[in-house]
């Protein structure tokens, strides 16, 4: 399936002019949390019917839209769209200010409102009565593997012709009650740098937030990006190699065994923040550097295993990206993408 | 993409209406409803709730959703001659659910809320309670495909669609699918604070329906390729799935109700077939006004005034993520026996709606039947089954 469009919005804002001066600048210290700030989420005119959505939804809603955007499509593919968010933990922030009313006033007095906003499908819910789009909205949740499942998903749907177009992405959020649960469950990097290179048992993370839509279609008249040639298996050497390394999965010594010799390798997760859909806003940076054929330098350079990291913003030729994870259960998968 | 037709070779169900199909068959055939208060936790409210009794939950620390689940996969398998088998095949695993998906434990979060910190335990359950890989893990399986869907209430139905489309696409070689959802505070207390449920026992497309009764339940089916094992005697099929978003509102149901429409439609060009061929048709049912409403006049507009159908509802609650597996389940129940219990709960015709659903226990003889969900977020679904 061919790229047609994308949408991001993550610690440093939204759109993709943001993402390629992110690349460019590599990492720079954004505290302990890489939120996405309140002023990114304000925008009148495409969230003007979801005035009462929550940040979880707004964040879904807005990259949602770019990607279409993007693809410059527009209007004539709705007939013919498909939704299909991935989330790892949905919108728990919501779901702890609904607690915060049970706890607070009892059974009979909470916010029908709140619940509604719970509901995992909600942000999905929004984005199809934002851009009006009929089709089928589906919803996975699968931790670290929910963006590579619905990557998969939405190629099924295509191959079957139950949609022509499929937006496709992930959300996710961090607040205080996660960033709690981070921090007994994971080690934080003090420094507020995520080094994905050490390969530790026992990683550092920092949290992160955000979401990445692909408009993805078999139409190869329409591919603005590049292909995504494969999920979930290594059918061949990449130009590079990104990492999604970004300390929230426990043991990361696994990356070091996979990855061939001479491997050109480099990780965005410095640049976004840790979150189990880390993937999504990966393949992002990647179809942008396929569109561009530039390389970005790796957004850390601590480099203790003497990999071939990436290690400066140059332009050359590249013709395949694989983003590859682990999950907490050793299980890889990776996002194959190629021009 | 392989032209094979998808078989149905397993079915599982746990609800309050039975913990197994062949007692829930046997308290459909009675007309046994067995609602209450509920138990499971403590509440200032008086609704009452479908709750799962005689059902023993040894290991504490699983979410009672997974266990739920695994009740009715367990049943499944054995019926399709699975169990310890599947270690041959390309399996998929894809479940719906909504509870097992949230992090809502009022303990941990008020723990959290009070002291500033507050014991891991919760939390934890929560991590290794992600309902597909749970199943996986329980079936010391690595499956080739595992996802967990999160569509509300029509989750267990689009949970068995995806499974259908991994098939079709030739990823998996046979698919575990369905739906799974405990009783819980959090949907308990909100369906509460949206003031759609009854006091009463729940009575799907009645006049004076008065809201719905909570339940849970886990509902699974094992699909495969009807040639994956040769020569076989294979009874029931999965032969269409529609979806389409009403994209109209959080909690209503768009009122011209043609995002279910688009679903019907899409799942009858599926499977092939004309309105005329499908004998009858589980629905929805939840007995709100506005989905009762909404289903029941889509349902004569398409099908016309004759078409048998019915809430099953009235006999296990809304089991939300788990009631299209369950739904799913009770439609190859009454292809496969040939008969449908009455729809529980109905007395009066609404005029509004038009049609009727069945009142007692009815025969049906035909090739196709359809089970319907209908979700927050205006999400509508549709799958499609026949019998041999």
């Amino acid at each position: 399936m061919y790229i047609a469009g994308m949408g991001i919005i993550f610690n440093r804002g939204r759109g993709l002019d943001i993402l390629e001066k992110a690349l460019e600048d590599g990492w720079v210290n954004s505290g302990s949390v890489y939120g996405v700030p309140e002023e990114v989420l304000k925008d009148k005119i495409v969230l003007k019917d979801a005035r009462r959505a929550d940040d979880f939804s707004k964040m879904a809603i807005l990259a949602a839209h770019d990607a279409l955007a993007d693809s410059g499509l527009g209007e004539k593919i709705k007939p013919k769209l498909g939704i299909i968010l991935a989330t790892a933990f949905g919108p728990h922030a919501t779901t702890f200010r609904f607690l915060d009313d049970i706890l607070n006033f009892g059974d009979a007095q909470v916010s029908p409102t709140l619940f509604s906003h719970s509901v995992h499908n909600a942000a999905v819910s929004y984005i199809a009565s934002t851009l009006q789009s009929r089709g089928p909205t589906l919803t996975i949740t699968q931790f670290a593997d929910s963006f590579q499942q619905a990557l998969i998903l939405a190629d099924s749907w295509l191959e079957e012709k139950r949609c022509e177009y499929i937006l496709v992405g992930s959300v996710d959020q961090v607040g205080k009650v996660m960033e709690y649960i981070v921090s007994q469950k994971l080690k934080f990097a003090p420094d507020g740098k995520i080094r994905s290179f050490n390969f530790s048992k026992e990683p550092e993370c920092i949290p992160g937030e955000g979401s990445a839509f692909f408009l993805v279609t078999n139409n190869q008249k329409d591919k603005k990006y590049c292909a995504i040639s494969g999920v979930t298996s290594l059918k061949e050497k990449p130009d590079l190699t990104i990492l999604d390394s970004d300390g929230f999965a426990g043991d990361e010594s696994l990356y070091r065994e996979v990855l061939g010799k001479g491997t050109l390798v480099s990780s965005c997760a410095p640049i976004f923040g840790s979150m189990l859909t880390l993937s999504s806003f990966s393949a992002v940076a990647a179809a942008l550097m396929l569109k561009k054929q530039k390389f970005y330098a790796s957004p850390v350079r601590e480099n203790p295993h003497n990999l071939n990291l990436c290690v400066e913003n140059k332009a050359g030729k590249i013709n395949s990206i694989s983003c590859l994870r682990y999950d907490c259960n050793a299980k890889s998968s990776i996002i194959n993408l190629r021009n | 993409m392989p032209s094979d037709s998808i078989a149905i070779t397993g079915l599982g169900a746990i609800s309050a209406c039975g913990n197994n199909t062949d007692e829930t068959l046997h308290n459909f055939s009675k007309g046994a409803r067995s609602a209450g208060k509920v138990s499971l936790f403590k509440t200032e409210l008086d609704y009452p709730v479908f709750e799962v009794k005689g059902f023993s939950q040894e290991n504490k620390f699983m979410m009672r959703t997974i266990v739920l689940s695994f009740c009715a996969v367990k049943e499944a398998l054995q019926e399709a001659r699975l169990e310890g088998k599947l270690g041959d095949f390309r399996v998929g695993i894809c479940l719906g659910t909504t509870v097992a998906s949230q992090l809502n434990d009022t303990d941990f979060y008020s723990a959290y809320r009070d002291k500033g910190s507050a014991p891991m335990d919760s939390v934890n359950r929560y991590l290794k309670s992600n309902l597909a890989g749970c199943i996986a893990e329980f079936l010391n399986l690595r499956p080739k495909l595992c996802a967990t869907i999160v569509n509300a209430c029509s989750s267990g139905t689009d949970a068995i669609g995806a499974g259908l489309s991994w098939l079709r696409n030739n990823y998996c070689d046979i698919v575990i699918a369905g739906g799974a959802d405990e009783l819980n505070r959090v949907p308990y207390d909100g369906f509460s604070a949206l003031s759609v449920m009854s006091k009463t026992l729940c009575a799907p497309f009645d006049r004076d329906r008065l809201g719905l009764n909570l339940g849970e339940g886990s509902g699974v089916v094992i699909l495969e390729r009807a040639s994956l094992r040769g020569k076989n005697n294979f009874k029931l099929n999965l032969c269409g799935y529609g979806l389409a978003a009403d994209a109209y509102h959080l909690t209503a149901p768009r009122p011209d109700g043609s995002g279910l429409e688009n679903a019907l439609s899409q799942a009858l060009n599926e499977a092939n077939i004309y309105v005329k061929d499908v004998d009858f048709i589980n629905a929805h049912g939840t007995a709100t006004h506005d989905n009762d409403l909404v289903e029941g006049s889509v349902l004569a507009r398409v099908f016309g005034s004759k078409i048998k159908f019915l809430s099953t509802k009235g006999f296990t609650g809304h089991t939300l993520g788990g009631a299209g597996g369950l739904e799913a389940v009770f439609t190859c129940l009454g292809l496969r026996e040939g008969w449908v219990p009455n729809s529980a709960g109905f007395e009066n015709i609404d005029e509004k709606i038009g049609i009727a659903p069945v009142k007692e226990r009815t025969r049906v003889s035909g090739k196709y039947a359809i089970s319907t969900s209908l979700a927050f977020g205006g999400n509508n679904s549709a799958l499609v089954f026949s019998r041999n």
